[in-house]
């Protein structure tokens, strides 16, 4: 390479938007390139161990895969860093190194700009933390919360509700017009992981022979989560002293879905009568359910029923569930003018 | 599932100007995450500037002379200020006072190392003189991460006690039960981190004097002290909302030895003391006003949620004893008041009293984190001194 391209490309500005969640993070780049890690980090635990996995650290999938040898991190657990755990921030910048690296075509050749949305708690509680995370990274960045990052993906600036369902949290977030404050926005604790404890508990209750583990669990809810009724009984394989046997979980799998829904509504009903009178009928119309959760079969279906007795509503699913929140983010870096990024 | 039409139209629907406004806003969010809190505090107290200048004038007075005090070799021998030189020791003075001079302005090196020479020599230097000045009075140096102090113990003072009521609603709710039900739960919540060793003033419905408080705090050596109260107004139906922290000490103080400005040395060996204890002053106060803020704050957010018209008085200065008593920084929260029937009838509510507890944990621990975080940051200003030095 020349000298004088060398210099090109490394003027050239790279725009990303993360999405860092408490368990799937997602990096969408202006160069079109879109990548995802389970929110995992993973240090080996001691000497032969860092021997056996070869690396000194180690991301996502294949740090869940390695978990015996590893000192596992999911650093936002629960939505947020936890106070005073330096390997759980060092757990994000690592994640937010790798995100970046997965994007970037050869190391350190551009400079990043990014807009990171974070769960809408952690915005509250860890934002200068998560901003000193990422800084190190960057050129310049925003962080914004996660939902708020979804509903500008989408366009719903004005009048909308964006309930992003995720596995450590379900963040509720009004949008009218303008960033939403923190009365906008609302955290519940009770999310996908959440279900996936009762999943777990109900089926030792009913099956205590069978032999399955969290993973597994979660793998179950991914592919047969349901609310209200469903045509088909839900059937999986589960081993039984080693044998695999199927088993039906019709009814724990809707008791687990189930689970999550009162807090789901109770919270939309609160923030929508909260909001000014004259525009929680627009309001009702326009909720957008984003992340993992709104996978749920029959959810829509549902919160169209339950929230309509209150007045007609209408819910609706972002296209994509898994790159919501990075590619509204990417959106936010897009259109950020360039006197706010170099102001930064 | 929304369709590429649909997003157009919303898109298209969807002004130019709301974009705009929401673009300036994350900017706005974003510029303010790096220096939170402080400006809202002092914003609200219009006498604290006034204070402040009146102490910047003290101190500029004290230090002028102290620098002549000690550059005169007659004198040298006979002081050995131990105390200073070891805080002096570990003060990233000259980064601090080169980011807030910011500019080419010389800056002076740090000459002082611990022990090796009891008190050094320095000449008098009108720049060196507006350094502590600065150090002091700048809005953004915040003392507690100058100094890197961190917050182990956190003392929680339920109020009144035993044949002490407290405050009486019509339903004949006691103030001294709900804050002490309050203060329970606070205690676990906090607990549970792990992080922090979490004391109360009273765990039983027992009388407690004020200043056996004071010395309960003092004695287990707290960081931090949080007085919980309700209140209760003759004007039944409002609910008021307010945390108070102790101000800054006495004008008269202040107003004697400013009339003494011009006079000079026979003051300094007793007021060097004085300064030191300034620096502690003001750190108690700064704090103090921080952690009253982001308590309020989140106290009045979440209560909103219940009382629409519930009143945000804020943060204020008040002379509460127990807070004058107490050495650690420390606010006293006037959670709500019981003489309001409804809100009577809320504060019944175990639910409602652990709403209560969410926002006072949360308050602190953005109080914490943020301190946490700007000790951080003053450690890698460490780093980078040294390493500028090396």
């Amino acid at each position: 390479m020349t000298k004088k391209s060398a210099k090109t490309t490394a003027d050239e500005k790279l725009l990303v938007g993360i999405d860092l969640g408490t368990s799937r993070s997602a990096i969408s780049a202006d160069n079109g390139k879109k990548k995802w890690v389970e929110s995992y980090v993973g240090w080996p635990r001691d000497f032969i161990s860092r021997k056996v996995v070869g690396k000194p650290m180690l991301f996502g999938e294949e740090a869940v895969e390695h978990r015996l040898s590893l000192d596992m991190y999911r650093p936002l657990k629960n939505g947020v860093i936890k106070e005073g755990t330096a390997r759980d921030e060092e757990a994000v910048k690592e994640l937010i190194r790798h995100l970046i690296s997965l994007v970037q075509p050869s190391r350190n050749d551009s400079k990043i700009r990014a807009v990171v949305g974070v769960p809408a708690e952690s915005f509250k509680v860890n934002k200068v933390a998560l901003k000193k995370a990422v800084a190190e990274f960057s050129e310049a960045l925003f962080v914004v919360s996660e939902p708020f990052a979804v509903a500008y993906g989408v366009g719903a600036l004005d009048n909308a509700l964006v309930i992003d369902i995720g596995a450590g949290t379900v963040d509720f977030c009004i949008m009218h017009g303008t960033v939403p404050s923190e009365e906008d926005q609302r955290t519940v604790l009770t999310a996908g992981d959440y279900i996936d404890q009762q999943l777990f508990t109900f089926l030792k209750d009913r099956y205590p022979e069978a032999d399955f583990n969290l993973n597994m669990i979660r793998r179950f809810k991914e592919e047969h989560s349901f609310v209200g009724t469903v045509d088909k009984d839900v059937e999986v394989e589960i081993p039984v002293e080693g044998k695999s046997t199927v088993h039906n979980i019709t009814d724990e799998m809707k008791r687990a879905c189930d689970s999550i829904l009162p807090a789901i509504v109770e919270s939309t009903l609160e923030l929508i009568a909260k909001f000014d009178p004259e525009y929680q009928d627009a309001i009702r119309g326009n909720i957008i359910l984003a992340g993992g959760g709104s996978q749920i079969r029959g959810l829509v279906e549902y919160l169209e029923e339950t929230i309509g007795e209150y007045g007609p509503t209408k819910v609706r699913v972002v296209d994509d569930p898994l790159f919501g929140g990075a590619d509204g983010a990417l959106e936010l870096a897009k259109e950020m003018p360039e006197e706010y990024w170099t102001e930064l | 599932m929304i369709s590429e039409m649909d997003k157009k139209l919303m898109r298209n629907a969807e002004s130019a100007k709301i974009k705009d406004a929401i673009l300036q806003g994350v900017y706005e969010d974003n510029l303010t995450m790096s220096a939170p809190h402080t400006k809202p505090v002092r914003s609200g107290q219009p006498g604290y500037r006034l204070i402040n200048r009146i102490l910047s004038v003290l101190l500029t007075t004290v230090l002028f002379v102290l620098i002549q005090f000690i550059s005169d070799p007659i004198y040298q021998q006979s002081t050995n200020p131990v105390a200073f030189s070891e805080i002096a020791s570990i003060l990233p003075w000259a980064e601090i006072v080169h980011d807030q001079l910011a500019g080419p302005s010389k800056v002076l090196q740090p000459s002082y190392v611990a022990d090796s020479t009891p008190w050094p020599v320095i000449p008098f230097n009108a720049q060196r003189l507006l350094d502590y000045n600065l150090l002091l009075n700048h809005d953004q140096v915040r003392l507690s991460s100058v100094f890197g102090l961190d917050v182990q113990t956190i003392v929680i003072d339920p109020g009144h006690g035993g044949r002490d009521p407290g405050a009486i609603g019509s339903q004949g709710t006691r103030e001294k039960d709900i804050v002490l039900d309050i203060a329970l739960r606070l205690r676990d919540q906090l607990m549970q981190s792990g992080r922090y060793m979490v004391l109360l003033t009273r765990d039983t419905d027992t009388f407690v004097s004020l200043a056996d408080r004071v010395r309960f705090s003092n004695l287990n050596k707290a960081d931090l002290f949080i007085s919980l109260h309700i209140n209760a107004l003759p004007q039944k139906q409002f609910n008021v909302t307010e945390t108070f922290y102790f101000g800054p000490p006495s004008d008269l103080y202040t107003l004697r030895l400013a009339e003494q400005e011009n006079r000079g040395s026979e003051l300094l060996t007793g007021d060097f003391k004085n300064m030191i204890k300034k620096i502690g002053d003001v750190l108690k106060e700064q704090e103090s006003a921080t952690l009253a803020s982001t308590i309020q704050y989140s106290l009045f957010s979440n209560l909103k949620k219940y009382d629409r018209v519930i009143a945000d008085n804020g943060t204020k200065i008040a002379p509460f004893v127990v807070l004058l008593g107490v050495d650690a920084p420390g606010v006293l929260v006037e959670i709500s008041c019981i003489s309001k029937s409804e809100e009577e009838t809320n504060l019944n509510n175990p639910a409602y009293r652990e709403k209560i507890t969410s926002s006072l944990e949360e308050g602190i621990s953005r109080y914490l984190t943020q301190r946490h975080t700007q000790i951080v940051k003053g450690d890698d200003n460490d780093k980078k001194i040294s390493k500028n030095n090396s």
